[in-house]
């Protein structure tokens, strides 16, 4: 009980202080003035009694000094003394203080956000109970290059039977639902899930109850299938209705029975996602129709499998048990395909288990590497921002050693004084990191929209939470450590003897003591080399990227999704009304040309086939895409021979197909492709044309060999299809038309979503734009801030040598030699700090590599032009300090001396 | 700051403040430093002043009060007397004394 009423006492008196102080004068002057009146009684003079009453009392002083100490918290006091005076300080020199705070908030702001989107894809883990039990399955094969996360449904259920290491496993796969609406289907983000899915996550529904094995069984219930849907879905689609177990939902045009509502804070197992509707995985014929993985059993590799670990097996002994397990499985899987099974065990099929804790989503392997390159260049600006204060400060501490001498030599301890110091540095970390923190979050947010550009269904949590809180206070300590104890250190190192020798200005004892300034100074200049070396590389292979040869002309081509796979229409009529709708929107005002085809360029997806010609031995892949008659015309893919595809090229009238020109060369080498017939499991396709090369599903890769099947003749009855159309001027009016044209005509299917080709590209390169756009602002704001912190440590050391200049002005120097000289001490740091910098830059720009295109690592020009700018940078920060130099006036600089 | 003096000087001056309080019931600053002088015979030279800083230190652990009053010569002073925790602790206070000033004795005869 004790120590808190004392703390509290103590806390309390700190608000009445100067009442305290003023009662207890009150009491100790009363103390006297007892003593002195006993005193006299006993005889003494009125002056006696009063000298022996303050001789028997002991010093009042000493009495006032060690009641204040017991009475107050001293540390908490004099903080709160450091801080007021770190604010006058700040106060007194507003544009330092504002740069200082500025710089860092640029520096710690962006680290926070990149943090925040590390956290937010790799490193939260899913809120759900005891997520560290998750465990994501996946298996390698020695033929692909990574692990595979994706399973078959007949696999999955042999997995699902492993309850000697799983309380639970779970197979889930996202999937894009038609929901029924009142005006038409409605595009809505869903996820199939197994029967032991909610359970292996651990979550209680909001309202109703879970999906359960018993609803996940072919062919759904009695009732048709049930459906959980999240918090926000029964807000958007029910107004929050009390009664809404039991209603009925139609999607992808089946009843579904709505059966229980997630709250708001769970979001599935993949931390991009963000599911609305939750389907038994059984309802994956119905939600994919006409398509069918469950039909196509151990072919169809559709979904993610994660299981809840039982209590007390470990990671490593479910890797190994599954690992033992893979060839059992894989034979029980798919009893009596032998050739199947052998394929497999050729390539080392194994299963295998990873942490599972953060969910799974495929951004992360793909996001990984950019987010670790562009939080480096982040941290390297925070860095360099930190360096620039440090310098700043001791160029500014320089100006006050007399001082901290002087308080020194009167008793002061040197920690004392370097608390002092290392308050002001804290009180900027403080204020740089509360303005860094309050942008953040919207930074975070657009990094992550820049991000997931092509992701359309994809959100990223990148809110604030305890981790990055705890990234944000130490990042905010070091740089406090960072800008403030070198400068602290130094400032207080010398005493006032060597001061007051030194008050003569005369540098030559001052020379030696400058190089720690400088060296801080140069390691700031290679650091700014180095984020100007990775901005030049990153930029330029960004702007090679987009110069390159696409093969096509993106600009004026827009492209949206038809599905057209929930509605009535099939085959041949499906045919005529793409032909028609094609035709209704030729004929808007604006639109120049209109096509479709299955995959567009860089949209994400890729299909190889396997021919053959009679000509050619072996097998060659071709990439593919099916695509309407007037496509290559609407694309500008050039014609080399034969002839475009017709909307009469049906099925009947023989298999049809466009080779582009690397195809035709590898296929059919010296010869004229058209006319000759290649071979698709045993099928023989007429060669009718050839077209021009085009990158396909990269902008990075050069054009692969291609070909193109006719729409007309796809044996899919219900095909979904681009839409492709080049216009001309603004694309605004022809999206509102294509949607009414749709709607009009096909009231069945959900509006399409529009996009422009040249956004789609964007997308495709989303973290190479990311990765440019940052690494140029940072190396623009590293340039900024070491040209201030040339131009403030020169301006402060010039006028500490103007007594120097002056005498050398008398002697005899020219103004020439004066500006030389002032030059000299920038010059002599940028190309120090450029050496270093190049050196870093040769070794460490090796991580650039793979995201570089058309342009080395190690590119002489970037290197050149590069250590150019810095030179031009430090120059421009030297001229002012020069000038003014020069402009010294002899007598006028003795005279001050 | 103030230098800490040995707390087993802390604790008697404590100590014989909160007796000299119990026994002569509230009592000034000045009045209680003249008691321990009296009391102790004049054998322990004290410094007037060190009892405020003592004072305080009580009044922070809430073993004794304060109040302004008014002198017996018509003075303005603080009076200080016991609450009713300081009561309490008096009693274990000068037990654990006596338990040291008894092992002080203990190894001040052994060692002669």
């Amino acid at each position: 009980m004790d120590p808190i009423r004392i703390l509290f006492s103590r806390i309390a008196a700190l608000f009445r202080r100067s009442n305290l102080d003023a009662e207890l004068d009150d009491e100790l002057r009363a103390h006297i003035e007892l003593a002195a009146e006993e005193n006299r009684k006993r005889g003494l003079s009125v002056e006696e009694a009063r000298t022996a009453a303050l001789r028997e009392f002991g010093g009042v002083t000493q009495a006032k000094e060690s009641y204040r100490v017991q009475s107050g918290v001293p540390i908490l006091e004099q903080g709160l003394r450091d801080i007021r005076f770190a604010f006058r300080q700040l106060r007194k020199s507003p544009g330092f203080a504002l740069t200082a705070i500025l710089t860092l908030a640029l520096g710690l702001g962006a680290n926070t956000a990149i943090f925040s989107l590390i956290n937010g894809l790799l490193l939260r883990p899913l809120p759900v109970p005891h997520a560290d039990e998750l465990t994501m399955i996946r298996f390698t094969r020695t033929d692909y290059a990574n692990p595979v996360y994706g399973f078959s449904a007949p696999m999955f259920r042999l997995l699902e039977k492993r309850n000697d290491l799983f309380t639970s496993v779970a197979g889930f796969s996202r999937s894009m639902m038609q929901v029924r609406s009142s005006s038409g289907n409605v595009r809505v983000s869903g996820a199939m899930v197994s029967g032991e899915f909610f359970e292996t996550l651990g979550v209680q529904p909001l309202m109703g109850r879970l999906l359960t094995p018993q609803d996940d069984r072919k062919g759904g219930t009695s009732t048709g299938f049930a459906v959980v849907i999240s918090e926000g879905f029964w807000q958007s689609w029910f107004n929050r209705a009390p009664d809404v177990l039991g209603r009925r939902l139609t999607i992808a045009n089946a009843p579904f029975t709505v059966v229980g509502v997630m709250p708001r804070s769970f979001i599935g197992a993949d931390p991009t996602q963000r599911p609305e509707i939750y389907v038994p995985l059984w309802a994956e014929p119905v939600i994919h129709a006409p398509y069918n993985n469950m039909a196509a059993g151990f072919h169809a590799w559709w979904m993610l499998v994660i299981a809840r670990r039982k209590p007390g097996i470990t990671l490593e002994q479910a890797n190994v048990a599954l690992r033992a397990a893979s060839n059992p499985i894989l034979e029980e899987t798919i009893p009596g395909d032998a050739t199947t099974i052998k394929k497999f065990r050729d390539r080392h099929f194994q299963l295998g288990a990873t942490p599972g804790s953060q969910g799974y989503s495929d951004l992360q392997f793909r996001f990984l590497e950019p987010l670790v390159i562009v939080f480096s260049l982040c941290a390297a600006m925070l860095l360099l921002a930190c360096l620039n204060l440090a310098s700043l400060l001791m160029a500014r501490s320089a100006a006050r050693e007399r001082e901290l001498a002087t308080r020194l030599a009167m008793g002061a301890t040197r920690r004392r004084l370097i608390q002092q110091l290392m308050m002001e540095s804290l009180l900027i970390a403080v204020l740089g990191t509360a303005a860094g923190m309050m942008a953040a979050p919207a930074v975070s947010r657009t990094l992550a929209a820049l991000l997931m550009g092509r992701e359309h269904n994809a959100s990223l949590d990148t809110s604030l939470d305890l981790r990055v809180f705890a990234f944000v206070s130490v990042s905010a300590i070091v740089a406090c450590v960072l800008i403030g104890l070198i400068p602290a250190l130094r400032a207080t190192a010398k005493n006032l003897n060597e001061q007051i020798k030194s008050r003569s200005h005369a540098t030559s004892a001052g020379e030696r003591k400058r190089v720690l300034p400088r060296v801080v100074m140069g390691l700031e200049v290679a650091l700014a080399l180095l984020l100007v070396v990775g901005a030049g590389l990153l930029a330029t292979s960004l702007v090679r990227l987009y110069r390159t040869g696409l093969g096509f002309d993106p600009k004026g081509v827009v492209n949206f999704g038809l599905d057209m796979n929930k509605q009535g229409v099939e085959g041949d009529a499906l045919m005529r009304w793409y032909e028609s709708y094609g035709d209704s929107l030729g004929r808007v005002p604006g639109v120049l040309s209109v096509a479709f085809a299955s995959i567009t360029p860089m949209d994400g997806s890729d299909w190889t086939s396997t021919f053959k010609t009679p000509l050619s031995n072996g097998e060659h892949d071709l990439h593919m895409s099916q695509v309407s008659p007037r496509f290559f015309a609407t694309m500008r893919v050039p014609q080399m021979a034969g002839r475009d595809f017709r909307w009469e090229d049906s099925e009947a009238s023989g298999s049809k197909i466009i080779l582009n020109q690397s195809a035709a060369e590898l296929l059919f080498p010296g010869l004229n492709p058209v006319g000759q017939h290649i071979v698709k499991d045993r099928n023989s396709i007429e060669v009718i044309g050839v077209v021009g090369d085009i990158r396909y599903a990269t902008i990075r890769d050069t054009a692969p060999p291609g070909a193109y099947l006719p729409i007309t003749q796809d044996p899919e009855k219900k095909s979904s299809y681009w839409c492709v159309a080049r216009i001309a001027g603004s694309p605004g009016p022809v999206v509102s038309a294509a949607r009414l044209l749709a709607a009009k005509m096909a009231p069945e299917i959900p509006a399409p979503v529009m996009t422009t080709m040249s956004a789609q590209l964007d997308d495709s390169i989303s973290s190479e734009r990311m990765m440019a756009m940052l690494a140029v602002f940072f190396a623009a704001c590293a340039l900024l801030v070491t040209a201030i912190g040339l131009y403030g440590t020169l301006a402060y050391a010039t006028a500490r040598r103007t007594g120097e200049i002056g005498i050398r002005m008398a002697l005899g120097a020219r103004r020439a030699q004066v500006v030389a000289l002032v030059f000299r001490e920038n010059a002599w740091i940028a190309a120090c700090g450029s050496l270093l910098g190049l050196a870093i830059a040769l070794f460490s720009a090796r991580a650039l590599a793979s995201f570089l295109y058309g342009i080395s690592a190690n590119d002489p020009w970037v290197m050149v032009e590069s250590v150019a700018i810095l030179a031009l940078i430090a120059s421009a920060a030297s001229i002012i300090p020069a000038i003014r130099a020069a402009r010294v006036e002899p007598m006028t600089a003795l005279r001050t001396e | 700051m103030g230098e800490d003096r040995p707390d087993v000087l802390q604790g008697t001056l404590d100590l014989m403040v909160l007796k000299t309080l119990e026994t002569m019931g509230p009592q000034h600053g000045y009045g209680i430093a003249r008691r321990i002088e009296q009391v102790s015979g004049d054998s322990l030279r004290l410094n007037q002043g060190t009892i405020y800083p003592a004072l305080l230190r009580l009044q922070q652990r809430g073993w004794i009060k304060s109040e302004w009053g008014v002198s017996e010569s018509n003075r303005r002073a603080k009076y200080y007397s016991l609450s009713r925790i300081g009561r309490k602790r008096i009693e274990q206070e000068a037990r654990n004394w006596e338990r040291i000033a008894a092992t002080m004795a203990r190894f001040l005869t052994a060692s002669s």
